[in-house]
């Protein structure tokens, strides 16, 4: 099986790769003790889901903004798929969505063909369409406000406004930590599936253990001060692999012992 | 269950709307009664009776309406000037954090220089014509849009600034799809702020110098102890700044309807 993923690794593209990458909030001097993101090296690549768990204020979500473009690396070096610049490449979706109240959910959608001006308005409209099918969302959402939405279905049009924009990696943080039980199991398996069938990347922080076991192909623990320090490889069970059926294995039970191990040591319990 | 509540709704509104002329009325009972045979106080308070009599006068004879158009042109043109030049430059400022700096102090102090102050100036650069009125319900507007519209610009939500920043939008892109319609609720406080500064701009000029408006009416008035004539001024000022902020709330409801 490893032998497999090894292989399957070889011939899929990289998505992103992270080399050495170091990030501090203090704007002066160069101490060791001040970073918030440390000697961090990490490779993603097409179909894959990566998870990252630590605590509270250990850096997940400012590795996610350096990633993104919005805070500078101090050192170290981010490419996507050998590029470096991040442009159209990234789909942010925040824990609390990001979309314009001020615009109706279809107008929302349209914001990938007004900023990118390379997808015609007629063109945008058919892909909204079979993203809103994708995400069992009906077409009487286009019109609706965001604020007259669920949360769930807020998420929903969230990604497929991510979707539009075409990007090859998904950054999530905490997406469906706002969400109800049974929304936030639906969600997970829709985002696994698109994924896996349009062979996409992503990066997902998160705080909740069985998410990142459901969800991801590997989990990464960060320590306090911003290194990754443990990986956890995921392999499903047979037949179990969307994250609903991937929680009822005997399988999940152990990663989650064995994660919440680690995560227990880096917290310091 | 859902019926009933929207009776009950429904009944309260019917309340709140004979509630709403209750304090009026109180009003003039009791001016009524205070003043009723009484020449010494109608001579300083007028009363009901004379404020009708004065309406019907002024009215008639078209003095009235002329006054109150003349008053209402400059207020609204000024307001109209003063919002939308204060407005463009509060969120413009968004763009330059070092220009916003520098240009703090100066919008300060237009900001707090009292118009009356300004009146004399704007009177003899611009003469005693409706067009010193409209320069003083500019001013008098101007620097209330600025300071709104600009702390709309800089209290847009960071997600949505990271969001473009992510997809690789312009800072153009940026400032005309995410900080203008945020801002609009910023603007339109300025804009329902502005109604009342704006007709306080206009009627100080003409309280100054001036041929025609409501304040030269009342000011002319109040010179004769024509009390009944100054409290016809006051009420048609009153229902011009309410029928304007009734304007204001309709294009509040159209612009910010999202808010549901």
């Amino acid at each position: 099986m490893s032998t497999a993923s090894e292989h399957d690794k070889n011939v899929l593209k990289t998505v992103l790769k992270i080399s050495g990458l170091m990030f501090s909030y203090a704007t002066t001097g160069n101490d060791v003790n001040s970073w918030a993101l440390h000697d961090l090296s990490l490779t993603v690549t097409e179909g894959e889901i990566v998870c990252i768990l630590g605590a509270s204020g250990c850096g997940k979500s400012t590795l996610l903004n350096v990633i993104a473009g919005l805070l500078p690396p101090g050192a170290g070096t981010i490419e996507f798929s050998n590029q470096s610049d991040a442009a159209g490449r990234i789909g942010y979706i925040f824990q609390n969505d990001a979309l314009f109240p001020w615009r109706t959910v279809g107008e929302n959608l349209l914001l990938a063909s007004e900023i990118t001006r390379t997808i015609p308005k007629a063109d945008a409209g058919e892909k909204i369409k079979q993203h809103l099918q994708t995400f069992h969302l009906q077409e009487k959402v286009l019109r609706q406000y965001p604020s007259q939405l669920s949360g769930g279905m807020r998420q929903r049009v969230s990604i497929v406004q991510a979707l539009m924009f075409n990007p090859e990696l998904f950054l999530l943080d905490e997406p469906f930590s706002a969400l109800d039980f049974y929304t936030k199991l639906k969600l997970e398996g829709e985002f696994v599936a698109l994924v896996k069938e349009q062979r996409k990347a992503a990066v997902l922080v998160t705080h909740d253990i069985e998410e990142a076991v459901a969800m991801a192909d590997r989990v990464l623990i960060m320590s306090k001060d911003g290194a990754l320090i443990a990986e956890f490889q995921i392999q499903p069970e047979e037949g179990a692999r969307s994250p609903d059926a991937a929680r009822g294995t005997a399988k999940f039970a152990q990663y989650y012992q064995s994660i919440w191990a680690e995560l227990k040591m880096v917290i310091g319990q | 269950m859902s019926k009933s509540i929207s009776a009950k709704s429904k009944n309260s509104r019917t309340w709140e709307y004979f509630l709403y002329p209750l304090p009026l009325v109180l009003f003039v009972v009791a001016w009524y009664l205070l003043t009723d045979n009484n020449p010494s106080r109608q001579f300083i308070f007028s009363s009901p009776q004379q404020v009708l009599s004065a309406f019907v006068r002024l009215s008639s004879s078209g003095e009235l309406y002329r006054n109150a158009g003349v008053t209402i042109f400059e207020a609204v043109m000024g307001f109209l000037m003063g919002t939308t030049v204060g407005a463009l430059l509060g969120l413009s400022l968004w763009y330059s954090r070092l220009v916003a700096r520098i240009a703090q102090p100066y919008i300060t102090a237009i900001a707090t220089v009292p118009i009356f102050a300004l009146a004399p100036i704007v009177i003899v650069w611009f003469g005693i014509g409706i067009f010193s009125k409209i320069m003083l319900a500019f001013l008098s507007t101007v620097a209330v849009a600025i300071v709104q519209s600009y702390q709309g610009a800089m209290s847009v939500e960071p997600r949505y600034l990271r969001l473009m920043q992510v997809v690789g939008a312009t800072r153009w892109q940026t400032f005309r799809i995410v900080v203008m319609p945020s801002s609009w609720i910023w603007v339109v406080n300025a804009m329902k702020l502005n109604i009342g500064l704006a007709l306080l701009g206009a009627f100080i000029g003409e309280f100054i110098s001036a041929e025609e408006g409501l304040g030269y009416m009342i000011v002319k008035a109040s010179g004769l102890y024509d009390m009944a004539t100054v409290f016809v001024g006051i009420f048609a000022l009153i229902v011009i700044a309410l029928g304007l902020t009734a304007v204001v709330e309709q294009i509040e409801r159209r612009i910010l309807k999202w808010r549901v």
